[in-house]
């Protein structure tokens, strides 16, 4: 019959499976350009570095800072670009792959399932969460989701894994700098994405393409990012200056915020302040959006930071 | 024993039509057609906090709560084809902790077993010899009904079970049942076995899989194997010929045979006669978390509890489609009202043992 696999053994085996990116990076390990932002403790790292979990997932640190979020250039609901100010987190290098996802458990509901190492798609906003608190679990952290409301309300203070909001998302997508792409000109785009243009009209492995500034892959293209946020495309008026996370959910028919654009996006909807709200799927026994992706991020505090640096590179 | 029932069957359900009251109204006259059946009806439901199988007759009277068991979640009824024994699953704890079991019981809820533990979406063989059913897909629950892998075949007889001889193959199943002579099970496949979502015919001995390419999902072969019925849409139930004898069968034509484009109808399953379709329906919705023993997904899933559903029924051969928000209550009846999350009807003619 079905036994359950040894935690060590499991533990060890994301360890294995959950690198993500080129082998041997010369990012890892070492500390990447600081953020131009105040930090939010003064007893946090400035700069951001790579970490890896107890369960082998490769994050990054990202230091608390102050950004202009949104653009007075984009689409109208990319406006007005606001000063925001973020306190420290860890963001996933990578976006989750059909190998973590099913490494907790949970079925892959994937379009293409050729490859492991590909991001899961088709995810449902719950599913997505309910990946983050069967991880924070796995690590034996705090669920940030409380299961037991009907949009799995967060905590915000518990230490395990989350979605991001999409402050954080925007913040880590701009990794310091302020234009569309962190990396500077448009044609440079292909580089470091897997959007409409050189897809072939399907998701990549994760991790194939450059970094952005801060070590994160595959924010532009391949699979859309969810984020906590119940999406309005007038948020930005209204924004709260520090930490936001969004507008309250009206109840039924919430879009949630997607970010980044997929292998199925333009040039355009890739850019770090494009927003896009989606539908959470959550009704839908059949969610066929083959572009819906995420990755998680968690709270890091000067407490926590010790262990988290224990395990990495 | 099967061609005696759709006769039986069929001969019951034509002296009630001649014998209607002259002057009845059209809906009168389906409700005396109900009620001169011989058959009930399993379903689950949502009462006093905890999900049971009831039975009740084919007119929807007498309810009949089979299982009264505060501690487990009873689900999905599946009548064997001679009427005599019933499996179902039930689900022990909450949450990620909870465990689905395969159990089967006399259809009057007696001699109870248990079969096996993360087992999920059983279905008899023609014979009533054999249960088949899919392992969950891992040990931690998982609500999602595709949550499946494999396929295994339990003998009542010996209480041996045999994988699927394409076990490792099988993949994200869900609904599967027999066709009447043995040859094909129907499947219902998501996100597995290089499938995006279709509707499969697996062999049951045999490695064959045939892709049905029609849209949607929860096929039912009808008694006699010639038909199946399925959700071709959230909002409508098809039915279309098909012929298992082949070794390469093909959907012919089918047509959507109900609608309803104001609620969800889904669980479509035949009368032993196949004179009548049963469903399930009720609103949009992914379930109320504050309700023990149940999940949040689409409300249709098994385990979700869906305030609002019921059990209705339609007669199967009727032309045209059937649009349940516009039609006259002469064409189908709604079997319960009490809209505890009654769903997945399973049809049979009683007999002892």
């Amino acid at each position: 019959m079905i036994r359950k696999l040894p935690l060590l053994g499991l533990l060890a085996s994301l360890s294995l499976l959950c690198s993500c990116g080129k082998s041997g990076s010369e990012e890892q390990g070492q500390d990447k350009p600081a953020s131009p932002g105040v930090a939010a403790s003064a007893a946090l790292p400035t700069s951001p570095f790579d970490l890896v979990t107890k369960s082998g997932v490769e994050m990054v640190y990202l230091p608390g800072g102050e950004f202009m979020m949104g653009s007075s250039q984009g689409n109208a609901d990319e406006g007005p670009a606001h000063k925001v100010k973020i306190g420290a987190f860890a963001m996933d290098k990578c976006t989750v792959t059909h190998e973590m996802f099913t490494k907790v458990q949970l079925p892959n509901p994937s379009h293409w399932q050729d490859n492991p190492k590909k991001p899961v798609e088709r995810v449902r906003w719950r599913d997505a969460k309910q990946y983050c608190n069967e991880r924070s679990l796995l690590e034996g952290l705090k669920p940030c989701y409380n299961e037991k409301t009907t949009d799995w309300d967060c905590d915000y203070s518990a230490n395990g894994y989350r979605l991001p909001t999409e402050a954080e998302w925007e913040y880590a997508c701009r990794a310091g700098t302020d234009g569309p792409y962190d990396f500077g000109a448009p044609d440079k785009l292909r580089q470091y994405a897997w959007f409409v243009d050189n897809a072939d009209e399907k998701t990549h492995p994760v991790g194939q393409k450059k970094p952005n500034l801060w070590g994160l892959f595959d924010m532009y293209g391949n699979v859309s990012e969810w984020c906590e946020d119940v999406y309005s495309p007038t948020y930005y008026q209204e924004s709260a200056a520090v930490d936001p996370h969004g507008p309250p959910s009206p109840g039924k028919d919430v879009k949630r915020v997607m970010r980044g654009g997929s292998w199925k996006a333009s040039a355009d909807m890739c850019r770090a302040t494009f927003r896009q709200g989606q539908r959470t799927g959550d009704t839908d026994a059949c969610f066929y959006t083959d572009f819906c992706g995420f990755r998680c991020v968690r709270r890091v505090t000067a407490e926590e930071l010790p262990p988290l640096k224990a395990n990495s590179k | 024993m099967r061609m005696r029932l759709f006769l039986l069957g069929g001969l019951l359900t034509a002296v009630a039509s001649l014998t209607q009251t002259a002057g009845a109204s059209d809906a009168e006259a389906l409700q005396a057609r109900l009620k001169a059946l011989p058959f009930k009806i399993a379903y689950e439901s949502y009462v006093n906090g905890n999900w049971e199988i009831f039975v009740m007759n084919a007119d929807g009277s007498h309810p009949v709560n089979l299982t009264k068991t505060p501690d487990l979640n009873e689900h999905y009824p599946q009548v064997s084809p001679d009427g005599t024994r019933m499996c179902f699953v039930a689900d022990k704890g909450e949450g990620r902790d909870a465990v689905r079991s395969l159990y089967v019981m006399d259809v009057d809820g007696k001699h109870r077993k248990k079969i096996a533990d993360y087992a999920r979406e059983p279905f008899w063989s023609p014979d009533g010899k054999v249960i088949g059913y899919l392992d969950q897909e891992f040990p931690k629950f998982n609500v999602i009904d595709y949550y499946t892998k494999g396929m295994n075949f339990y003998d009542l007889e010996t209480g041996k079970i045999s994988p699927h001889p394409n076990y490792t193959n099988l993949h994200h199943l869900y609904n599967p049942n027999f066709c009447a002579n043995g040859k094909w099970i129907v499947s219902t496949v998501h996100a597995g076995m290089g499938f995006d979502h279709t509707i499969l015919l697996i062999e049951a001995h045999g490695n064959k899989i045939i892709d049905l390419k029609i849209p949607g999902c929860r096929p039912r072969f009808s008694p006699d194997g010639k038909q199946i019925a399925w959700g071709s849409s959230d909002n409508e139930i098809s039915a279309g010929p098909i012929d298992t004898d082949s070794d390469d069968p093909k959907m012919g034509a089918w047509r959507v045979h109900i609608k309803d484009d104001k609620n969800k109808i889904y669980h479509s399953r035949w009368s032993p006669d196949g004179q009548f379709l049963g469903f399930s329906r009720g609103p949009d919705g992914e379930g109320d978390v504050s309700k023990p023993g149940t999940f949040q997904a689409a409300c249709e899933i098994m385990g979700v509890y869906a305030p609002g559903w019921n059990i209705g029924v339609v007669p199967a051969q009727q032309e045209g489609v059937i649009d349940l928000e516009q039609t006259t209550n002469a064409d189908f009846t709604m079997l319960t009202t009490n809209g505890l999350s009654d769903k997945e009807s399973a049809w049979f003619l009683p007999r002892k043992k």
